[in-house]
């Protein structure tokens, strides 16, 4: 392989790695961040307790904060060695039995020998009170973290929530209970006892990115290669963090390790002049501008990001603007007028009838009788669909169905089956008439005649 | 009851066998396991305290010791297990019976010292909720009434019940806590009859049968499963015996016990009853009818009258409680408290409440490092604490989102129902797009934007399997969209 080849090879590794894996960056949020970090420390060292709910909307960088707090406390020995973390997940422990066993694991209590936890639920519970309450300001300060914190609202009575903010809130171990959710309302779902003791300190992360020149400087610092000097800072943090190994910051073992890589400084320059020119041009904006239209959040550029950069090849090594307006329509598109556009004639007739029916009716359901009959209409006068039997209707009826075109009225698949049979159960239709239009005037090789019929309903 | 009716030879005995049963249960449990490797390697010093004084009954010390002392095989006495690591199961069977007692790990290097602590910092921690105060202010009339009660049932040497509520954060527990703390300190003075204090919470049980257990758990120090908890408690409190110790049992969170068949309710308030138990219940709870919505009749019955309710803090009062928390410290302005308290009194009379808004509200004058808390910060404070950020999640949607919301609002305002379906939403969406010059996702886009938006909770949608179908309802107000949108535009 060409020396080119192999720098664009490791180029593109580099961005993608990056957009991938870089679990412990932060962009913005200075506030925001020091107002975590400096609960989280004073937990740790004063033996203060506290609670905290992190909300924001999904996509908001609400885990990477977390994280990179506890990358930059850990590194402290003050912070590593007074205090343990736990992580639970409303996704995975879906019920206080589960989340109680894992906290029993997770801070390595007498009754759990190498993840097995011995004893009944609730004597697993007032196993974890009794030390608690055992602790004191001698004890390591806990730091709990509440993933998903509105699933665990949902538990039966809130018991788990209650204990640990009870004990947040009472001369005990020091411990911090830190929420996270994407629900704005979520102290609603609370308790009244339980939101007493919480302590209604709350913390909105909204994306700071409002203005779209801070999107496109947002795009221009995920593509661009950094300078030797910060891949050397950024790679001794990382090695700091290996070097922790702790279950507390669990995704450092995976992580985006910048170290591995070197670039020259020629590579580099030419590559970050290249990304500037490009993101310059009025077609690269107007891409990224539809993207911000829908959009602001950082996942859905990364993801963006990603398509286009796994698009570099030696062939065509630069990003260019056409390259990203390709992208950029592919996510603008209408994934169900391609799925029309696979019917057959025959699907695409009867839903030409549906549409017919729709407008006549206004969209009053129907069933596979009157859109046979609407089509039989058709299919008698016209020249190419005169042969075409009922049952081979039916079967294109049925594919429209199991494809979600259109959609049983009851909804759920228990609902008619039973009593009505499959030619008289009352359908709607899952389309909008633009779809349908759009279809008609995209779909390879139409028939002159059915076009025609797709204009008017009469023949 | 029903072992009450019985001679009481005939309840000892059968309480022997119960006790040997559980024993051998728990041979039985661990011999097999004991062949397994021990993988625990921790020094057993650390972790392994036998427990001194097992709390026990009075009348039960002298018989189940022999029992327990017969049953016991030398070889497995404390001698050993202080020079082998136990397996897990062993430790567990040490757990059950009370003999380890659980440990919390300790720090590495000692807390700081309170006389490096600024101010500010102790201001702080005075104020942290955790810190209860020797003599509750604002409260003396409660503590006197509580007090009467306990001390007069204490000193007749009968039991009874009484209930307690309030709305949370008005000083109930720390309250009663505070009663039986002092009756207690009467007690090793001497100038009280000795009594046993027991607590449960019902908000700390599993279950409500679980509340048998851990009753038993604080008489004895053991665990051992409900039914046989709850046989040995009934005789406990039905055998008369004689030099029985009155006993306090404080039930928090009340009407979590209460259940469909409220039996473990019923019991807890029908043990007073019995001559022999000498039981003075104090039950809590939030709200002043509970017993006649929730209990049945002849619980009710048996929960009696003697009720006291905690009315929530008035600003005056909770001015009071901090400035008192504060002692002599000049960390806080008189008005900034006064702020505080006035806000706090007019939603919720909740203590808690004014005191995390104090500490946050100091945490913001540390960092804007001034040693006084004055008004600005207590603002800052509140307006954290008693957030709406809905406007502000408004403003920082993306554009096709906003138009969604407004269009969700024009589609409520159009037909006059609060429920509105995607597709009516989406042709408003379309001509407020058309309207404003710009192009709009496509429905399979706009389906991710609402659910993007219910995710948030801006709006409540259902599952988008029911694609244009689905219902959507505007969990904002149509006033907060115009106010975020509309106001923000004229501001620009």
């Amino acid at each position: 392989m060409p020396e080119a080849d192999k720098e664009l090879v490791s180029i593109r590794r580099f961005l993608k790695e990056r957009l991938q894996r870089d679990y412990t960056t932060l962009r913005g949020y200075a506030e925001e961040r020091s107002n975590v970090r400096l609960l989280l420390q004073r937990t740790a060292e004063m033996g203060e307790s506290n609670s905290l709910l992190l909300i924001g909307p999904r996509g908001s960088g609400k885990t990477t904060l977390i994280n990179a707090v506890l990358a930059d406390v850990l590194l402290n020995k003050s912070f590593g060695e007074n205090t343990l973390v736990v992580h639970l997940d409303g996704n995975l422990h879906t019920d206080d039995r589960v989340a109680l066993k894992s906290i029993t694991v997770q801070m390595q209590l007498e009754n759990a020998a190498d993840g097995k936890v011995f004893g009944s639920f609730a004597e697993n519970l007032a196993f974890l009170l009794q030390c608690l309450k055992a602790g004191g300001k001698h004890s390591k300060s806990v730091v709990f973290i509440l993933e998903e914190f509105d699933l665990f609202c949902a538990h039966h009575n809130q018991t788990l929530l209650y204990n640990l903010f009870d004990v947040s809130q009472s001369a005990q171990a020091p411990i911090c209970v830190l929420g996270v959710t994407c629900r704005l309302d979520v102290i609603e779902l609370l308790e009244k006892r339980v939101k007493s003791r919480f302590s209604h300190r709350q913390v909105f992360l909204f994306p700071s990115s409002q203005r779209f020149e801070e999107y496109v400087e947002l795009c221009k610092d995920l593509l661009s290669l950094p300078t030797g000097n910060s891949l050397l800072l950024a790679a001794e943090r990382f090695s700091n963090l290996q070097k922790i190994q702790s279950e507390a910051l669990y995704c450092s073992r995976n992580h985006f390790d910048p170290g591995e890589y070197g670039f020259s400084p020629r590579v580099r320059e030419t590559w970050n002049k290249q990304v500037g020119k490009v993101l310059a041009t009025q077609q690269a904006r107007s891409t990224l501008q539809a993207l911000y239209d829908f959009d602001i959040s950082e996942a859905y550029l990364k993801n963006f990001l990603f398509r286009l950069v796994a698009h570099l090849r030696p062939q065509s090594p630069h990003i260019t603007a056409e390259k990203m307006a390709a992208v950029g329509s592919q996510f603008e598109g209408d994934d169900k007028i391609e799925l029309l556009c696979g019917l057959s004639v025959l699907e695409l007739c009867l839903i030409i009838a549906i549409k017919h029916h729709s407008e006549i009716y206004d969209r009053d359901p129907f069933n596979f009788e009157i859109i046979y009959a609407r089509f039989s209409k058709f299919a008698k006068v016209s020249t190419t669909m005169q042969a075409v039997e009922r049952s081979i209707v039916l079967k294109a009826f049925e594919h429209l169905r199991i494809a979600e075109l259109i959609m049983p009225l009851s909804g759920g698949a228990g609902g008619g089956v039973g009593k009505v049979q499959k030619e008289f159960e009352m359908h709607k239709l899952a389309l909008t008439y633009g779809q349908i239009q759009n279809c008609v005037q995209r779909y390879q090789a139409l028939p002159t005649e059915v076009a025609q019929w797709a204009q008017s309903s009469l023949i | 009851s029903r072992l009450a009716e019985g001679t009481p030879r005939r309840s000892i005995h059968l309480s022997n066998i119960v006790e040997q049963r559980v024993f051998k249960d728990n041979e039985i449990i661990s011999t097999p396991k004991r062949g397994r490797p021990k993988k625990i390697v921790r020094d057993e010093d650390e972790d392994y305290s036998p427990k001194k004084s097992v709390q026990k009954t009075p009348t039960r010390t002298r018989r189940s010791s022999t029992t327990t002392k017969a049953a016991t095989t030398p070889s497995k006495g404390i001698t050993t297990a202080t020079t082998t690591p136990m397996t897990p199961s062993q430790k567990m069977k040490k757990i059950r019976a009370g003999e380890l007692s659980p440990s919390m790990q300790q720090r590495t290097d000692l807390p700081v010292k309170d006389s490096s602590k600024s101010e500010l910092q102790l201001a702080r921690e005075q104020l942290h909720v955790s810190v209860v105060p020797k003599s509750l202010p604002c409260r003396e009339r409660e503590f006197e009434n509580i007090y009467a009660f306990l001390e007069g049932k204490i000193q007749d040497q009968c039991g009874g019940c009484m209930y307690v509520s309030g709305v949370p954060g008005t000083g109930k527990t720390a309250t009663v806590t505070g009663v039986i703390r002092t009756l207690q300190k009467l007690a090793t003075q001497n100038e009280l009859p000795a009594f046993e204090y027991l607590e449960i919470n019902g908000m700390r049980l599993t279950e409500p049968r679980q509340a048998y257990v851990q009753i038993y758990k604080q008489l004895t120090g053991k665990t051992v499963s409900w039914e046989q908890a709850h046989a040995l408690l009934e005789k406990r409190f039905t055998t008369p015996a004689p030099r029985r110790v009155t006993t306090v049992l404080l039930v928090d969170e009340l009407d979590i016990l209460c259940n469909r068949r409220q039996d473990v309710v019923y019991n807890l308030l029908d043990w007073p009853t019995k001559s022999a138990a000498k039981l003075v219940v104090v039950t809590i709870a939030n709200t002043m009818d509970l017993p006649e919505r929730l209990l049945m009749g002849k619980v009710t019955s048996r929960l009696g009258l003697t009720r006291l309710t905690f009315q929530p803090y008035s600003h005056k009062q909770l001015q009071e409680i901090v400035t008192a928390r504060l002692g002599g410290s000049e960390a806080f302005k008189g008005e900034a408290v006064q702020l505080v308290a006035r806000k706090v009194a007019a939603v919720s009379g909740d203590a808690r409440r004014a005191l995390d808004i104090c500490r946050r509200a100091t945490e913001i004058a540390d960092m804007a490092a001034v040693k006084c808390v004055t008004m600005l910060h207590v603002q800052q404070a509140l307006a954290e604490m008693i957030a709406s950020a809905k406007v502000q999640a408004i403003r920082n949607c993306s554009r096709m989102e906003q138009i969604f919301l407004q269009a969700v609002a024009a589609e409520v305002t159009r037909t006059g129902v609060e429920e509105t379906t995607f597709m009516g939403v989406y042709q408003q969406v379309e001509t407020i797009a058309a309207f404003m010059g710009v192009t709009f996702p496509p429905p399979g886009r706009a389906l991710r934007l609402c659910s993007k938006l219910g995710a948030e909770r801006l709006i409540i949608s259902e599952h988008s399997r029911n694609d244009l179908f689905q219902k959507i309802l505007l969990n904002v107000s149509a006033d907060d969209i115009h106010y975020a949108l509309r106001v923000a535009e004229m501001v620009n």
